[in-house]
């Protein structure tokens, strides 16, 4: 840190707010909010004479309420840069530091909070975890039973720099306990708080078990746990070592402490689950190890930056096995265990990768992106025409979309993705994708549809879930109906009610709108988008009397192939069932309804000359299976 | 064809109404440790070992298991699984089909005596697991009402011996005779005598138990299976034969082993209360304490406070 801060190039910007965020991946420009700490930086040596004359005591909550600290204060003795602040919260106005400053004269109470505009390349966040609090589990007694202490209580009382100089005493009596009980997965691996295994726990109870071993060598411990988990180089063989020092690994997890109210005495009630039996043993402490959970403000911080949570509130990666320290929004990457918990050595490597990740970007003077993006066309959106819309913002899972009421809506290149749920949600065809225009999928459409439509079972597919499905259908040779005809689009929210309906006008026996699930979807919220519609599509068929399995929505994974098979399969099935004549009366029967509501997209550009491309293309494909011998 | 799958023994506990779920168990043993039945009752009691037995297709250990019979669906396991699994629910599926294959509990349930019962039912409302029910049968040639158990749902709890308003049902080693024979303190001069009925299951800790045996003869611990098996007119019995003080220990709310007999007894002892304030005798003659799973040591403050409380009656 001292490093950092003295780097020429680095610049530590401490009790500082980042409070906006606009532009995109290289041009960033970032509001800051440096809160007023009423200490002139430039002047404050750190020497602490304010410190020492205020009156106020507060609790200090670097050392977890340990310790008091004043309302003139550094959290810790190695804070960088040595700066001294004023708590105005708990000040009381006495001056009293002022005049202890005397000569350096760096307090000054009429500070304000200054906000400054900076351009920014790209973003790192580390915004790190927090801990979880115990006292919602009433089977604990935290904060009831003095000497039941949190990890973070043992980490202040154990260490030289803490308020006990390192000296562990109980807070009941300041006594050195000889029985500690260590209890592993207090709030996570619990579905009643945290799902999730909070990763470094089983080796933080270790490594403290080992601690406390070494500096009291007469101390009983014991370690309470589901499973110990250490997979990583040297951690099994540090576990061995706790073993092999006498320290106690008990399976169980405890069901509830007990406290002798005379002596403060702790009693675990556990099931020794080696033993299949229930067991009270009797300790003078016990230190819970608790979850690690998302910093309570990550919806503020996630808002700010315009980057999404994975369930739970850790911040989302671009891909969690191939791009882990990206976040969606181009030029913000993720550090350490803001993006999910970590220990200390993953928490670096991960710092190192989101520096270099964002190096890349400060050394680029172009940035390459993706080319199919989306492309307003101003003079069909209706948000120029001065009307309410925004319903393509809505759709963006990347906020790349502007909309302000009298110009038309704008696409922030740099920021798009190219999902093409803005495309297929606008409902003036005002908004055109490059690479899958209306014509262009419009075209596929209709030359796949060319010959013996009603015999179709015509499929939707997205890129980069249920086309991988079909394909590994294809590859691994899972037998599915010949008459499958399948188009590409990028997601399924690119997939537009008017496909749909031009599927069905041109008498597609079924059409499939498949996609990703909606936990994998490549575009974030994409599936999402693409599901409503599909669900409004589901029943508006349905309300027009089409025969139910003739339009299917399935969410597909790349991995599904044998599921991509057996759909197309049921879907022929269904068209055989119905019968030719059947079907043929049915598509006949709704073909002006369908023609009707696809009639909106006829009139965008380029949807003309849709019907060229297709005869071409048809001709092509019937040449095709000609020389194919068919 | 998916129909004709053989169904295995976790198939079919999956498939009873509260027997989902047991798949996500990991063993960390949170349940035994909640439970009391292991401490109190029934070394081999698992609750933990028996959702393994279910998922290991184990279904005749499961059927045999003492777990499937002795849990008496308190719950208090329930909400400190972090699994979130209702253990209770999966333990009832698996009696369900131990039932269904012809097994019986081992419990010792209660008995309806037929020359005394007058099919009046409130045993068959106060009972928490809906064990009586009421049948009619011909008795020399007229038909008439009676109360009959099922004795796979009895867990023996009292609750209808208590309720009963002629005697008519009776629990082998708690019956009213039994009980009521225990009431009895030897006058003792200047000192308060006090009974104290504790129930089975509120003392989690061994030696809050030892300590109210370690009191002088002025203090009379009665063993009752649950605070709700208590009798008011045991306790006005009590009082008549000159005991001073009626003390009734039962579970935390929430925390019954018996599902709802703490509830049921906090209504008895404080209708009592007021019954014996109407009648001029001083309050605080009858207490209902109910001690949490948390509360270690607390029963010995609670006796000594009623005890110094009636030394000043005495005085």
């Amino acid at each position: 840190m001292v490093d950092a801060a003295r780097h020429p190039n680095i610049k530590v910007k401490t009790f500082t707010n980042v409070e906006r965020v606009e532009g995109y991946v290289g041009n960033f420009k970032v509001q800051l909010r440096e809160k007023a700490r009423y200490v002139i930086a430039g002047r404050c040596n750190g020497c602490g004479d304010c410190a020492k004359v205020c009156p106020i005591e507060i609790p200090n909550d670097f050392e977890m309420n340990l310790a008091p600290r004043k309302a003139a204060y550094v959290s810790m003795s190695q804070s960088v840069p040595l700066l001294y602040t004023i708590d105005e919260e708990h000040c009381i106005h006495c001056y009293k530091c002022v005049e202890a400053c005397g000569a350096l004269d760096a307090i000054d109470f009429s500070q304000q909070d200054k906000v400054t505009w900076e351009d920014i390349g790209s973003i790192v966040v580390a915004t790190g975890f927090n801990h979880f609090d115990p006292s919602v589990m009433p089977e604990y007694g935290y904060s009831r039973f003095p000497n039941v202490i949190t990890a973070m209580e043992m980490e202040r009382l154990n260490n030289s720099a803490g308020p006990t100089t390192g000296n562990l005493i109980r807070p009941s009596d300041g006594t050195n306990p000889k029985r500690v009980a260590i209890i592993n997965c207090v709030g996570s691996r619990d579905k009643r708080f945290n799902p999730w295994c909070s990763n470094f726990c089983c080796m933080y109870a270790i490594k403290n078990a080992i601690l406390l071993k070494q500096m009291y060598p007469d101390i009983d411990l014991s370690i309470y746990y589901i499973d110990i988990r250490t997979p990583s180089k040297g951690y099994e063989e540090f576990y061995d070592r706790a073993r092999e020092m006498g320290i106690r690994f008990i399976q169980g997890r405890p069901g509830l402490i007990t406290e002798d109210e005379n002596t403060h005495n702790l009693f675990v009630h556990s099931e020794d689950v080696t033993l299949g039996k229930v067991v009270e043993h009797e300790y003078d402490m016990v230190m819970l190890n608790q979850a690690a959970v998302p910093q309570p403000d990550v919806d503020t911080v996630g808002n700010v930056l315009n980057i999404v949570q994975s369930p739970g509130g850790w911040f989302m990666e671009y891909h969690p096995k191939l791009r882990p320290v990206d976040t969606p929004t181009d030029g913000i990457f993720l550090a350490g265990a803001c993006q999910g918990q970590k220990d200390i050595p993953a928490s670096v490597a991960s710092g190192s990768a989101a520096a270099s990740r964002a190096g890349r970007v400060l050394h680029s003077d172009e940035w390459a992106i993706e080319p199919i993006i989306a492309q307003v066309w101003e003079d069909r959106c209706i948000s120029a025409q001065g009307k309410q819309c925004g319903i393509c913002a809505k759709a963006c899972p990347y906020g790349a979309i502007t909309v302000e009421v009298g110009t038309a809506a704008e696409v922030v290149t740099a920021k798009c993705h190219g999902c093409g749920g803005c495309v297929g949600e606008c409902p003036h065809n005002a908004i055109t994708q490059m690479h899958y225009t209306d014509a262009q999928v419009l075209s596929q459409i209709r030359a796949l549809l060319a010959d013996r439509p009603e015999e179709k079972v015509f499929a939707f597919r997205c890129h980069w879930c249920s086309y991988g499905g079909a394909d590994l259908a294809g590859t691994s040779h899972f037998e599915y109906s010949s008459n499958e005809r399948g188009i590409r689009v990028m997601c399924s929210a690119r997939m537009d009610a008017d496909f749909i309906y031009e599927a069905f006008r041109l008498g597609a026996g079924a059409v499939l709108y498949s996609g990703c699930h909606p936990q994998d979807c490549h575009y974030i919220t994409g599936q999402r988008v693409g599901a409503v519609r599909a669900e409004r599509l589901l029943k508006t068929f349905e309300k027009m009397g089409m025969s139910p399995g003739r339009f299917r929505v399935e969410w597909i994974s790349a991995a599904e192939g044998d599921k991509y098979a057996r759909v197309i399969n049921e879907m022929q099935k269904t068209i055989d069932e119905l019968g030719p004549e059947k079907l043929a009366e049915e598509i006949d029967a709704m073909k002006p309804e369908m023609e009707k509501r696809a009639r909106r997209m006829y009139e965008a550009p380029g949807v003309n000359e849709a019907s060229e491309y297709s005869d071409v293309m048809a001709l092509a494909m019937t040449v095709q299976e000609v020389s194919d011998g068919k | 064809m998916e129909s004709e799958k053989v169904l295995t023994f976790a198939d079919q506990v999956r498939a009873i109404p509260g027997g989902e779920h047991f798949d996500v168990c990991y063993s960390c043993g949170t349940c035994v440790s909640k439970c009391m039945i292991q401490q109190k009752l029934e070394p081999e009691y698992n609750p933990r070992r028996l959702l393994r037995m279910v998922n290991m297709d184990m279904r005749e250990e499961a059927f045999e298991s003492p777990t499937t019979w002795l849990c008496s669906a308190c719950d208090l396991c329930y909400p400190a699984c972090p699994q979130e699994i209702h253990i209770s629910g999966v333990i009832g599926a698996v009696k369900q089909l131990a039932v269904e294959a012809g097994y019986t509990s081992p419990l010792e349930t209660v008995v309806v005596d037929e020359s005394l019962c007058s099919g009046c039912g409130i045993c068959v409302m106060t009972c928490p697991y809906e064990a009586p029910h009421l049948i009619e049968k011909e008795v020399n040639g007229v038909m008439d009402r009676f109360s009959e158990v099922d004795a796979e749902k009895c867990m023996g709890c009292g609750m209808c011996v208590a309720a009963c308003p002629i005697g008519a049902i009776a629990r082998p080693g708690v019956s009213n005779a039994e009980v009521a024979s225990q009431i009895k303190i030897k006058k003792q001069k200047d000192v308060p005598t006090l009974a104290v009925f504790v129930c089975d299951w509120s003392l989690r800790v061994d030696e809050d138990l030892e300590m109210l045996e370690s009191y002088p003869d002025n203090v009379r611990i009665i063993h009752i299976p649950c605070s709700g098996r208590i009798d008011p007119q045991m306790a006005l019995m009590g009082l008549r034969s000159g005991i001073d003080g009626v003390m009734v220990c039962g579970c935390a709310p929430g925390e019954c082993h018996f599902k709802r007999g703490n509830y049921v007894s906090t209504c008895k002892i404080s209708l009592l209360d007021r019954m014996l304030g109407q009648m001029d005798l001083a309050d605080g003659r009858v207490r209902f304490v109910q001690i949490g799973t948390q509360d270690r040591g607390r029963i010995k403050h609670e006796v000594d406070a009623m005890l110094s409380s009636l030394q000043k009656e005495v005085a």
